[in-house]
């Protein structure tokens, strides 16, 4: 563990916590997005449960690498140095693109 | 796991590797700025699609069916426009700040300015035209 974990980043912009409150905000409003998936339901049968599924697996995925997600940010800021999280970047945005098709298919299809 | 200090022992994620090479290391609170300027932009991605999602699944004692579907396909299609451009952008922003180059114009921009006033030009007509 790098020695410079163990003491508190000197950030006064408190990068790591906006950081992470802003995962926690998307993570929100894909819940929000899984919620409204399901007045679909009745209307577009069982299908829409994929989409709901989707969107509630990304939430869940978001909170629960927000602890991690809090620690590297704040080692990061200690040591100078934060990697960019492309995993998380693609993967997020690669599971909206899904909903968006889903949804597309929904509206056409069903 | 070694000490972070030295920036030649910095492991960094083969992925991350991969698609940021070369230049030199930025600040790593720009690095989080780039990340929640792209989670703003996928927020407003999922409003776009949660707007195509509500269109459809509420409106329909409203708008007739081939409206519906227009607007509901036309937020959809927007939303996953701009869920990919984010991803474009922060590539982009990330790659201009490791070789200290201009940043990136947002191209998303304008995108979400011409498709919302699509989508609310067609509500308009629609409502007056009732």
């Amino acid at each position: 563990m790098p020695r410079t974990a163990q003491r508190f980043h000197e950030d006064p912009g408190l990068q790591p916590e906006r950081t992470v409150l802003s995962w926690g905000r998307t993570m929100l409003a894909l819940c929000t997005a899984a919620a409204i998936f399901l007045r679909w339901l009745p209307t577009h049968g069982p299908f829409v449960l994929a989409l709901f599924g989707l969107a509630a697996c990304t939430a869940i995925g978001i909170y629960t690498t927000q602890q991690a997600r809090y620690r590297r940010g704040s080692v990061g800021i200690s040591n100078e140095h934060v990697e960019p999280d492309a995993v998380a970047v693609v993967v997020t945005s690669t599971a909206v693109v899904a909903l968006g098709v889903l949804g597309l298919v929904t509206v056409v299809v069903f | 796991m070694s000490s972070a200090e030295d920036p030649a022992e910095r492991r960094r994620s083969s992925f991350s590797e991969r698609v940021l090479k070369g230049g030199s290391e930025p600040d790593p609170r720009f690095t989080l700025a780039n990340e929640r300027t792209f989670l703003a932009w996928i927020r407003t991605s999922l409003a776009f699609l949660a707007g195509g999602i509500a269109i459809e699944a509420f409106t329909g004692d409203i708008f007739d069916l081939a409206i519906r579907k227009f607007l509901a396909t036309v937020l959809l299609l927007l939303g996953m426009l701009l869920s990919a451009g984010a991803t474009f952008r922060w590539l982009g922003v990330e790659r201009s700040m490791r070789h200290k180059a201009p940043l990136p114009l947002p191209i998303i921009a304008p995108l979400v300015a011409v498709g919302g006033a699509i989508a609310s030009g067609v509500l308009v007509v629609v409502v007056l035209t009732r």
